[in-house]
């Protein structure tokens, strides 16, 4: 019976984050229309991911292990998806946005004559179908879209939707697909990759952001903040005009063109709140702004609000947070 | 070698919240008095062409647009830059159509323009975020697609990229012709159209080709359509946490956000 396929990415061996979270979309929207929920599992040695995606969620896995996808080649994956997808027949195919598998939506959609709503935050059902929600605007206007085709193509925004309870006793039907991909020739060859190395927790999983502005003044003041993230287990970010003035790496930039991200608790230190900003993190549960202007837009969508220079908040924060967290 | 940018007019996405408006009814913008801007993305990709084209002999950097009457400013803009032609594709067929109609109709365009050896766009624009436009034109055109890269080179007739990973670059090759998404990076910064080129811009003629030109004779289906056009608000009771001095507030900082159980 046709349901709902969501698309999954592993990472050091496991479903990503992101996975988790849209198989627990698809639980959702299953379980409002009494289907099953499909899952994707494609890549090189990835079939002993099987059991967590029951675990996570799916009813069904659709298994395509060749040593061809070690490497993500777009055109190869389409193929392999293509064949999952006339398999499993699924009305609703859900993609986590996140690299590399979001690159394959847009294209799998022509393939399958399929419309596609990219970066959506949520579902509704009406009359039986489901519509998406998707922040346009960068963030300033949200639109409700109704996709007109058989199949509804959509990728879902990270920390936006809850993994399903993790069951472990949970058991998935598995289907393999043989895919023959071995004659499709690469688009692309990669020359070289260049990792920054790092320890930290990734920005879009973080449940806790430390973020840093224009106020701040100077990269050094970023050291200050890592110690707070550190301390909270979070991720440190960054406002445009501090990765513009060389003061951090962009990849550490929150915003409509930088990551988007939704933590439980987001710190915005001398952040004035650009609407393009905004626009990268709005959707936190909690927000604090440390500013010492009352009048910076970020204190209108802050819960918790510190008018003062930051340089005379963070380190009692810090200590004070070291001295509770340490005890508990 | 053919270049072809595909560039998109927007309102300016830095528009603030509270000038913003929409009209809930038609499920549009109202454009108001905010600017129209060439997307962010695609002026970057402007500027990755004209770079490819200062190492490249006879290379020709296509502008090319669907819209109406405002997006003309967007191709003089680019011809001002350094393009050296552009095409308008103008109906009042191509309204409203979602990303799989325009990527139909761009396709359409660039073939009618000839072969091409490269067309980018820009990763994605900064009004629908859709993103989609690009990898759907390489679709309708057969095309090797990479996306989210941030600088190109040429070298003996294959295509040398820099493009985002998740955690650093990836450097990558592939063969022409090829569509590649843009994204934004130091390097790519759109430069600033000179006097020179704003004169010998406003001297090249701009192609406009209509739907019957492009051989399209009906109105594209939607495969996607809006339902309804809201504006969020996020905005939020705010408690003010005070203190006799800094060290006071940070204190309570910490205390507050412990006592609401949400760290860890």
């Amino acid at each position: 019976m046709p349901g709902i396929l969501t698309a999954i990415s592993i990472k050091n061996g496991f479903p990503s984050m992101g996975s988790k979270e849209v198989l627990g979309m698809a639980r959702r929207m299953a379980d409002q229309t009494g289907e099953r929920v499909a899952a994707a599992l494609v890549g090189a040695r990835v079939s002993s991911c099987q059991q967590e995606l029951a675990a996570w969620g799916a009813d069904v896995v659709y298994l395509s292990e060749n040593e061809r996808l070690a490497e993500f080649h777009p055109n190869i994956y389409l193929k392999v998806f293509q064949d999952i997808a006339a398999e499993a027949r699924p009305h609703t195919l859900l993609f986590p946005a996140e690299p590399p598998v979001m690159d394959l939506a847009p294209r799998l959609a022509f393939r399958l004559a399929a419309g596609l709503v990219t970066d959506c935050l949520d579902f509704k059902i009406q009359d039986g179908k489901s519509v998406l929600i998707k922040p346009v605007y960068g963030g300033k206007a949200l639109a409700l879209l109704r996709v007109t085709t058989p199949v509804i193509l959509a990728t879902v925004r990270a920390r936006t939707q809850e993994p399903f309870p993790r069951d472990a006793s949970r058991v998935a039907e598995l289907v393999v697909v043989d895919s023959p991909i071995q004659s499709i020739p690469q688009e692309m060859t990669v020359i070289d990759r260049i990792e920054e190395e790092s320890e930290e927790i990734k920005l879009e999983e973080a449940r806790i952001v430390v973020s840093g502005g224009r106020g701040l003044g100077g990269s050094e003041a970023f050291q200050r903040l890592r110690q707070l993230a550190r301390i909270l287990s979070g991720a440190v970010g960054a406002s445009r005009t501090a990765v513009d003035a060389g003061w951090i790496p962009s990849s550490h930039q929150v915003g409509q063109t930088g990551k988007i991200v939704a933590p439980d608790v987001y710190f915005a230190i001398a952040i004035s709140g650009a609407s393009q900003h905004i626009a990268g993190m709005g959707g936190s549960k909690i927000i604090v702004a440390i500013n010492r202007d009352p009048e910076a837009p970020i204190m209108r969508i802050a819960n918790l609000g510190v008018i003062e220079d930051y340089r005379n908040v963070l380190p009692a924060l810090i200590d004070e947070f070291s001295r509770i967290l340490n005890k508990g | 070698m053919q270049i072809i940018v595909c560039i998109k007019q927007i309102l300016d996405p830095e528009i603030p919240p509270r000038n913003f408006q929409i009209d809930r009814a038609l499920k549009q913008v109202i454009p108001g008095d905010a600017a129209w801007v060439i997307n962010p993305f695609d002026a970057n990709a402007l500027e990755v062409a004209l770079q490819l084209k200062e190492h490249q002999k006879d290379c020709t950097v296509t502008a090319l647009t669907m819209g109406g009457e405002m997006s003309g400013k967007a191709l003089r803009q680019a011809l001002a830059m350094g393009c050296d032609e552009a095409v308008w594709l103008k109906d009042s067929f191509f309204e409203g159509l979602d990303s799989w109609g325009t990527a139909k109709v761009i396709a359409q365009g660039i073939k009618k323009r000839g072969p091409v050896d490269l067309v980018l766009c820009g990763r994605q624009a900064g009004d629908w975020d859709m993103g989609q436009v690009g990898p759907l034109i390489a679709e309708e055109l057969s095309l090797a697609c990479v996306t989210v890269v941030f600088q190109a080179e040429v070298q003996d007739g294959r295509l040398s990229l820099k493009r985002e990973i998740e955690q650093g670059v990836e450097v990558l090759e592939t063969n022409l012709p090829a569509l590649v998404t843009i994204t934004s990076s130091s390097s790519n910064q759109p430069r600033y159209p000179t006097a020179k080129g704003i004169v010998l811009a406003s001297r090249k003629k701009i192609q406009v080709w209509s739907a019957p030109d492009l051989g399209i004779a009906a109105k594209l289906a939607r495969l996607v359509v809006i339902e309804d056009l809201t504006i969020p608000n996020y905005e939020r009771q705010m408690q003010i946490i005070d203190g006799e001095d800094g060290p006071a507030k940070g204190a309570r900082l910490a205390q507050a956000l412990v006592a609401m159980k949400i760290l860890k």
